[in-house]
């Protein structure tokens, strides 16, 4: 299992005063928030794998926000983005926005608007985190099966009647059904069409 | 008597005893020869009777050759044709024309050169037909000290009118009546001193409000023991119309120390002045209009300036309302975010007090400047720019430099229009890389460096051959104005700047600056 960690706001502004005004805004509604005055000191702290999002400033001095999201990408971070731009700023939230980042909000913005999106993001991450969770369950509980018992499932999700597959591996059909109520124990499949699901979103992710 | 052609014979006796009649003409010739005027004595028809020892000197003729001839001979053209006319007019009508009168006629020697003289007739009395007698006064001399002194104060009048230079003499022992120059008149604008109003009490009443204060020193040190003054100041005369003097004047006294004389020139420096101040001006809004456009091309960074303060001032008053709402509300947060939020805004009004201060059309000034200051103030600016382009600004400021006297808003143009000049050039690198570094340095020879260095990609050796000519740019939208106005204020203020090739790449400005003279007493 996961340990449940809570969602963070992770910050990255190099004004101090933007950053520490969405500090306390974040903190005034509860949510837990850390901030960082470069794309350098976020990547250093290795915050990427956690749950939560990313408030980025897209103009800094050295690293921009730009070239943190290329790092973040580089990594494989999931981290959702929510990148904060100034006036005149429209194309690069529009490269932002095709890197993937979740959403742009331009200077100065509502308290709701920014609250808002930032909640879509938790949610989104959350959303990600659990599929990856269930896709790691599916793996580790694919990783405990015998190679026969593997064949099997292979066989099965295929659409194999038992009596075709005891043919194909040269089994009694039997010994086929023993193998085929293991698999569907190990795997904690309730039916033939958990199974099926459970296996086709681990291959979808691995394609 | 008078027709004897031997006067002279006659005067040195002829070995007779004299006669009655002889002896008065003894007495008679003496007297003629005695005379330092010249003495001719003609008869009716302008016959020379009698040619006197002062007028054989003056005329270079000898008696002999001028008795019985016509006086006329004596005389240039038009008194040579006319001379018998004026004495049958007289002998007619018996009226005269120069007997008794006396005037200045001009007169011709043998060698036949004409001079000037002055004749005075007289008739003798009882003769007739009537006998005149002239008397003759050389003087060439008079008129040529005369010529002189009208030629020289004609050339001194000139030479005060092309110099447009007045000068006057006012004699404080009332010796002698106030001198006051023509041109003085013309200058002040007036048709004669008033003298009821001396002269430095009209200039007080008149000068400039701005320089009242530099006339009355001025004037107080003419008035002490210095005894003069020299000084330049405006004046508005009755006419409405505005001069810049030039006075120059001083006070002799006697050896008591009492004050004699007064003397001095007015300079009217008004057209140079007006061209050197025209020529200034055009220079102030040159780079008035460069700053006014660095600005422009500055104003999305600095509209993203004033946003940062303004967008966490919204933040901090929308936490604060939050956490007042909030149950379990911690004050501490509140008095943090509400000293935040006075102290954002401001910093937003300083980032529009420099931007003010920056594009203020304004009166040159310069003060002693702390260049490490300078760069400091400079950083907001400088760093709106430096931002929007994701450049680094450093700054390795030499500490405890020496101040130098400039115009600090102008320097703050040259320093920024070279920073912008540096973030321009690395448009082109990576911008992990992009570094504008700003240093201060002292120099052996009583100067102040500054260098702005980047890692751009360097001069063209094509460009660094016009860089510093007006209207060159590489910059699409560059006036071309900024280095050439930069190299203009730097020399204005004694320095010099230049560039060199940066270590591994970039390029580096320096300019110097002179420290300004130490106070009295360091």
């Amino acid at each position: 299992m996961i340990k449940e960690i809570r969602p963070t706001v992770f910050v990255v502004d190099d004004d101090a005063a933007v950053r520490d005004s969405l500090r306390m805004l974040l903190k005034s509604v509860g949510l837990p928030v850390e901030v960082f005055e470069s794309g350098q000191e976020f990547l250093d702290a290795e915050r990427d794998d956690r749950p939560g999002c990313l408030v980025l400033d897209i103009r800094m001095p050295g690293m921009s926000g730009l070239e943190l999201q290329g790092k973040l990408n580089e990594r494989h971070s999931i981290l959702p983005i929510i990148f904060i731009t100034g006036h005149g700023d429209v194309p690069m939230a529009v490269e932002a926005m095709q890197a993937g980042a979740v959403d742009f909000i331009q200077k100065p913005f509502r308290d709701q608007d920014l609250l808002d999106r930032i909640n879509q993001a938790l949610e989104k991450d959350a959303g990600s985190r659990r599929m990856l969770a269930e896709r790691n369950m599916i793996r580790k509980r694919l990783e405990s099966l015998t190679p026969r018992e593997r064949e099997v499932l292979d066989l099965v999700v295929a659409g194999k009647a038992n009596k075709v597959i005891a043919g194909d591996l040269n089994l009694s059909q039997r010994t086929v059904e023993i193998h085929r109520a293991r698999v569907m124990e190990k795997m904690e499949a309730h039916s033939l069409a958990h199974l099926v699901r459970m296996v086709l979103e681990v291959e979808r992710a691995e394609e | 008597m008078f027709d004897d052609r031997q006067p002279h014979a006659a005067a040195a006796g002829d070995g007779a005893g004299p006669s009655r009649s002889s002896q008065a003409e003894l007495e008679f010739r003496s007297l003629l020869d005695a005379a330092v005027d010249a003495i001719i004595v003609i008869d009716h028809r302008g016959r020379v009777e009698q040619f006197s020892l002062a007028a054989e000197r003056i005329f270079g003729y000898r008696a002999e050759e001028v008795v019985g001839c016509n006086v006329d001979m004596l005389m240039p053209a038009p008194y040579h044709a006319e001379h018998d006319s004026y004495i049958e007019r007289y002998n007619e009508t018996g009226e005269a024309r120069i007997i008794g009168i006396g005037r200045e006629v001009r007169a011709r020697r043998k060698d036949g050169t004409i001079f000037p003289c002055e004749l005075a007739v007289g008739q003798v009395a009882q003769a007739a037909p009537p006998r005149f007698i002239g008397f003759i006064r050389d003087i060439t001399l008079r008129k040529q000290a005369e010529e002189r002194l009208r030629r020289s104060e004609a050339e001194l009048r000139l030479a005060q009118e092309l110099a447009n230079l007045g000068n006057y003499v006012i004699h404080l022992d009332h010796s002698e009546p106030d001198y006051y120059s023509p041109q003085l008149h013309r200058i002040l604008g007036i048709a004669s001193m008033d003298d009821a109003v001396p002269l430095t009490t009209l200039l007080r009443l008149w000068v400039h409000p701005g320089d009242r204060e530099k006339l009355d020193e001025a004037v107080a040190d003419l008035q002490s023991t210095q005894a003069s003054c020299d000084v330049e100041y405006r004046i508005v005369r009755t006419d409405g119309v505005t001069r810049h003097l030039h006075h120059i004047a001083q006070i002799t006294r006697d050896t008591q120390g009492h004050p004699l004389r007064h003397v001095g020139t007015i300079h009217d420096v008004t057209d140079r002045r007006q061209g050197e101040d025209e020529a200034r001006q055009l220079q102030e809004r040159l780079t008035h209009f460069s700053r006014l456009s660095t600005m422009g091309e500055m104003a999305a960074g600095l509209a993203h300036e004033i946003n940062q303060p303004l967008s966490a001032i919204t933040m901090y008053a929308q936490a604060c309302q939050r956490f007042m709402r909030s149950p379990n509300r911690e004050d501490d947060d509140v008095m943090a975010a509400l000293e935040q939020i006075s102290a954002q805004a401001l910093r937003a009004g300083e980032v529009i007090r420099r931007l003010r201060n920056f594009v203020k059309n304004r009166e040159v000034k310069r003060e002693p400047v702390d260049c490490n200051r300078l760069l400091d103030d400079l950083r907001t600016l400088a760093e709106t720019d430096a931002r929007l382009h994701n450049v680094r600004l450093r700054i390795e400021a030499e500490p405890g430099l020496p101040t130098v006297y400039a115009d600090p808003i102008q320097l703050q143009q040259v320093v920024l229009n070279l920073v912008r000049n540096a973030i321009d050039a690395m448009s082109d690198v990576p911008e992990t890389q992009r570094e504008v570094v700003l240093s201060t340095h002292r120099l052996p020879e009583g100067e102040i460096e500054v260098v702005v260095a980047d890692h751009g990609s360097g001069l063209a050796p094509e460009a660094t051959e016009h860089l510093f000519n007006p209207f060159f740019t590489t910059k699409a939208g560059g006036t071309g104005l900024g280095l050439a106005i930069s190299r203009s204020i730097v020399r204005a203020h004694g320095g010099r700047l230049w560039h060199t090739p940066n270590e591994r790449m970039g390029a580096r400005f320096h300019f110097t600056l002179p420290v300004s003279p130490a106070p009295e007493g360091e």
